[in-house]
């Protein structure tokens, strides 16, 4: 086939297909403009189809395994058998109906789909090239370009997702066995949610964490019910150590990760190297010569140490836009980059690295491009994790609205007290509800327990609102909900909550 | 750190006061005790010094709005103690962004335009909030869009919440507001910016001209609520194109082509619309009656526009106080008034050779001392007239101190300026400190303070012409002397062998109003008998 170099024009070009790219892509379709959306692997980007949706359909799937197999209590007993192929293939066609929506949707609102890897020859040109079969390369002028390319996994050294028995969150959910035992590298919420999915599969989870906590950056509180699940679930912590390389056994009996104590945590790290035997049968203890190593052998390791914008790929420079140190691209409020009609949405514009956050930029993207007077002006932006119990965010913690110079009044309620919860049989956790104290304006909350994810998004609104206590108080909640502790702890903020002592 | 600044209680037991001018800006930095305000309260009108040193967030009301007292009027951003950093982070970011828009504006559009207001293209120059706001994304979205900022609206929800009605009520007002509210948009952060606009924009210019318009108009009570025309600048220019007919409107409307604002320019000349002509004849108008109302304030008669048979002024500030203070009294004390004239031949000798004497010192001798003189004289033998009902308790309650009130007519209505301690204090000290007190009552810059506590109220109705009145109690307060005119009129004389004979004389007529509650008719014309002794024979005076 002759490589050609077609040159076709659009009005607005989206480049990447996750949630920040189709919905900026469609939103621009759906406000009557030429929109050209590029995507180089799969629609609906990393969320869809290697990140939210297959670690929750693998999350739930073993939950309702675990469920089952610890309900001696309710009265079931039951010993279920896990199929890890048939699991993942059930999370793969979930996955294909939410892709293929996209797709439709896509379509369905005018939106050009083009597949290949785009890259800035100019401010209003782009080199699009097609991967496989046709090889050809395009040129695609624009008026208007969104860059959401994403991110990818941060990869350590000596630790390669190329090579078999390491892996990255993306081949980790696509296992067609249950690994009998594996070694995480991090403790932020990937490798947290991925360590629950396969301490419920059986698997012996160590986690390795540089920092001594996990999830830094959630408050202690709402950490304590998840480590508590953790360690009952029998996962294993090494807090303060790096991962420094791993080595194949020669009786192909799987691998050896050895993990470095962090600089100047010598302290920490002889703990921890006691309580690291455990994990290890191996006899042969004298290959290292640093005695606060950990040898920790294991089928899998894997990486979950974060992820980078993609930005690399872009030529960013031909077009004049700015990236900033850590490769993030900088947008205005407006979602607008270094270049004033080049925009930038979803994880390679910044943190948080969220999908929801992304999707909103994206329609930002596309409604200003249209002249509408849209902004990225959120009060708050809740954030999820979904470990077991689930954790989530909202707007200002307390310590952020005292910064923020705000009195601050706060109210929970502990699942304990709640009849659902206890029906559930989850009833760790608690809300939390952070106002201000004059008008009672909420301000933030945080939520860890049953259905946190879920709780939040009322919470959210009340913030966007600028709801008060009150107006939460005195909204009617379904009872028996687990939604009642929201009203309820907003009572507790208010002193007069009716199922706890307000104090 | 942000303060909330509530209107302090400037007079006592006042209630709420009327704001007559801002005297800062959003945005400006204010030090300590510096004035922000000028509230008209009671009987004064008062400068509200801010309580810290910062920089001004943001003012609640507007010039001509009455404010209770304790309801928070501005909120400053106090020095030393940044409220949201995330905010000045976000703003740090912002602020290249607004800078470069107001550049690509091609200048003629800068950021504090009114006319940009309401234009759907122009809403890049409303920011994303800097600051919490309490308002929901679909008003935030509806401001942005108005180019609103929505820190300089106040909301009317619970607690202060900005509604959409809030943000269609900021859109539809006059555009100095706004105009204001984009200026002050970066406060902060880039204070750089902020007199950059301020500079660069006509807009502002026509705003703060606005602002200075209502802050003198403000000065009367009555003026207040008349909303100067944003542009009544004057343009003045050598030449105006205009067509025939917009010439014969503006002859017709007594208005100088040449000062009408262009809207307009044709062949690089200025060109008046006929609408341009109207429109700034009828702010001149306004602006006429605006300043006319302002001089004839405390006057009923007003400026009638041509066919015009009634005109309405809300009723209210001084003139309201006033009102209701005698109307307080009047039916409260069953007043009885005296009527006595008084040969003060010999006071008026005395006065005219005590007053150069008094000048070499730099002080205006008036009869007002000699007259307070004698009524402290006359109040010590007569304690009653002193003396107040304390209706409350149903207690009489006498004073051993006598501040006297002297009621001077002001441009904005009567005012009862004190002189405590009347009775320690010297023919001379007496004048002085009433002559700076009827000053400072006519220019407005008494205090509340030194318009309280009178324990006997003299007025004189002489200045003006005229013998006898009825004068009203200056309620509590149980007596209240009235003076006349002094005429030389013929008196009968009788000398030191019993001769009687027609002498023209110096005499002053007495008007004394007592509660007759406390005082009856004898005992008041008592009274007025001890002051006309004193009055006639000053030397006794020297006793006192």
């Amino acid at each position: 086939m002759v490589v050609g170099d077609v040159t076709t024009g659009t009005d607005v070009l989206v480049i990447g297909a996750g949630p920040a790219g189709y919905v900026a892509a469609i939103r621009a379709g759906q406000l009557d403009l030429d929109v050209t959306l590029v995507e180089k692997d799969a629609y609906g980007g990393t969320c869809l189809n290697y990140g939210c949706i297959p670690s929750k359909a693998l999350i739930t799937a073993t939950d309702i395994a675990h469920d089952a197999r610890n309900a001696e209590q309710m009265g079931i007993h039951a010993d279920p058998a896990i199929d890890l192929s048939g699991m993942v293939s059930w999370k793969d066609d979930v996955v294909d109906q939410l892709t293929g929506g996209v797709e439709k949707l896509c379509k369905a609102n005018g939106v050009n789909l083009m597949e290949g890897t785009a890259t800035f020859t100019d401010e209003n040109t782009v080199r699009i090239s097609h991967d496989g079969d046709g090889q050809g390369s395009e040129t695609l002028e624009f008026e208007h370009a969104i860059v959401a390319t994403g991110s990818s996994p941060i990869e350590i050294p000596n630790f390669s997702y190329g090579d078999e028995p390491v892996l990255n969150s993306r081949q980790a959910l696509s296992l067609d066995s249950v690994p009998d035992s594996l070694v995480v590298v991090g403790a932020g919420y990937i490798g947290m949610e991925l360590a629950s999915v396969f301490a419920k599969l059986g698997t012996d989870v160590t986690v390795i964490e540089m920092l001594d906590e996990m999830l830094p950056g959630y408050d202690d509180d709402l950490k304590r019910p998840v480590k508590q699940r953790a360690d009952d679930l029998g996962i294993e912590f090494e807090f303060g150590y790096t991962a420094a390389e791993w080595s194949e056994h020669e009786d192909g009996s799987g691998i050896r990760v050895i993990a470095d104590p962090v600089d100047g945590t010598d302290v920490a790290a002889d703990g921890g190297a006691a309580a690291g035997e455990t994990e290890v049968e191996s006899e042969d203890e004298d290959e290292n010569e640093e005695p606060a190593s950990l040898e920790l052998d294991a089928e899998k390791v894997l990486v979950a140490v974060g992820r980078r914008p993609v930005s690399d790929t872009l030529d960013l420079d031909a077009a004049g836009v700015d990236i900033d140190d850590n490769g993030f691209i900088e947008t205005d409020s407006r979602a607008r980059t270094s270049v004033d009609h080049i925009y930038a949405v979803g994880d390679v514009a910044g943190e948080p690295m969220l999908a929801h956050k992304g999707s909103m930029e994206g329609e930002v993207a596309a409604e200003v491009i249209a002249g509408e007077p849209s902004a990225i002006d959120y009060q708050a932006m809740p954030a999820v994790v979904f470990t077991d119990p689930e954790i989530a965010t909202v707007g200002m913690t307390e310590t952020d609205a005292e910064d923020a110079g705000f009195d601050t009044v706060v109210g929970t309620f502990p699942f304990r007290a709640s009849g659902r919860a206890l029906t559930t049989g989850e009833s760790d956790g608690f809300v939390k509800i952070v106002a201000e104290e004059g008008e009672g304006y909420v301000l933030g909350a945080s939520i860890v327990g049953p259905e946190a994810s879920e709780l939040v998004a009322e919470l959210g609104l009340a913030i966007e609102l600028g709801a008060t206590l009150e107006d939460v108080a005195s909204t009617v909640h379904t009872h028996p909900t687990l939604s009642e502790s929201v009203m309820e702890a907003a009572e507790n903020a208010l002193g007069h909550a009716i199922h706890t002592l307000n104090r | 750190m942000v303060r909330e600044f509530e209107l302090p209680d400037v007079g006592e037991g006042v209630a709420e006061g009327e704001l007559v001018s801002w005297l800062v800006e959003p945005g400006e930095t204010v030090s300590e005790d510096q004035p922000v305000a000028e509230v008209e309260t009671d009987k004064a009108l008062v400068e509200v010094p801010a309580p810290v040193n910062g920089t001004v967030r943001e003012l609640h009301f507007e010039e001509g709005d009455v404010i209770p007292v304790g309801d928070v009027f501005v909120t400053f951003d106090v020095d030393g103690e940044d409220g949201a950093t995330d905010a000045t982070a976000e703003e740090a970011a912002e602020t290249p962004d607004s800078a470069a828009e107001t550049d690509s504006d091609s200048g003629t559009e800068p950021a504090g335009d009114p006319g940009a207001i309401g234009a759907g293209e122009d809403t890049e120059s409303a920011e994303t909030l800097d600051d919490r706001i309490f308002a929901p994304p679909r008003v935030r979205r509806m401001a942005r869009d108005e180019g609103i900022d929505l820190s300089q609206v106040q909301g009317s929800g619970p607690g202060g919440r900005i509604t959409a009605a809030d943000v269609q009520a900021a859109a539809g007002t006059a555009p100095s507001e706004t105009a204001q509210a984009d200026v002050g948009a970066d406060e902060g952060t880039a204070a750089e910016t902020t007199a950059d606009a301020t500079e660069g924009a006509p807009a502002a210019d026509s705003s703060s001209g606005t602002e200075t318009a209502a802050g003198s108009s403000g000065q009367t009570a009555t003026a207040t609520q008349t909303q100067p025309p944003a542009q009544v600048d004057a343009a003045d220019r050598d030449r105006t194109l205009a067509a025939p007919a917009t010439r014969r409107i503006a002859r017709e409307e007594g208005v100088d082509l040449d000062a009408v604002p262009a809207t307009e320019e044709r062949d690089g000349e200025a060109f008046v619309t006929p609408e341009a002509v109207q429109e700034y004849a009828d702010a001149q108008r306004q602006a006429q009656e605006a300043d006319a109302s302002a001089l004839e304030a405390g006057e009923t008669a007003g400026e009638f526009a041509e066919g015009q048979r009634e005109r309405r002024e809300p009723f209210r500030g001084v003139r309201k106080t006033i009102a209701d203070a005698m109307v307080e009294s009047k039916f409260s004390a069953p007043h009885v008034t005296h009527h006595d004239e008084v040969d003060v031949t010999e006071l008026v000798e005395a006065r005219e050779r005590l007053k150069p004497r008094a000048e070499d010192r730099g002080i205006r001798l008036t009869y007002m001392p000699f007259i307070m003189k004698a009524v402290v004289a006359a109040l010590k033998q007569h304690p009653e007239m002193n003396a107040v009902i304390d209706e409350a308790n149903e207690e009489i309650v006498h004073r051993n101190y006598y501040n006297i009130g002297v009621a001077t007519a002001t441009d904005v209505g009567l005012m009862v300026p004190v002189v405590d301690d009347a009775d320690g204090k010297g023919l001379l000290q007496l004048s002085s400190e009433m002559n700076e007190l009827i000053a400072r009552a006519r220019d407005r810059s008494i205090s509340p303070d030194e318009l309280r506590g009178s324990t006997f109220t003299i007025t004189n109705i002489g200045g003006i012409g005229g013998e006898y009145a009825t004068p009203i109690l200056n309620y509590p307060e149980s007596g209240i002397l009235a003076i006349g005119e002094i005429k030389r009129k013929p008196r009968v004389v009788t000398d030191e062998h019993g001769d009687e004979s027609i002498e023209p004389r110096s005499v002053l007529t007495l008007s004394v109003s007592f509660d007759h509650r406390l005082i009856d008719g004898a005992d008041g014309a008592r009274f007025t008998n001890t002051v006309m002794e004193y009055l006639e024979n000053p030397d006794l005076l020297l006793l006192e």
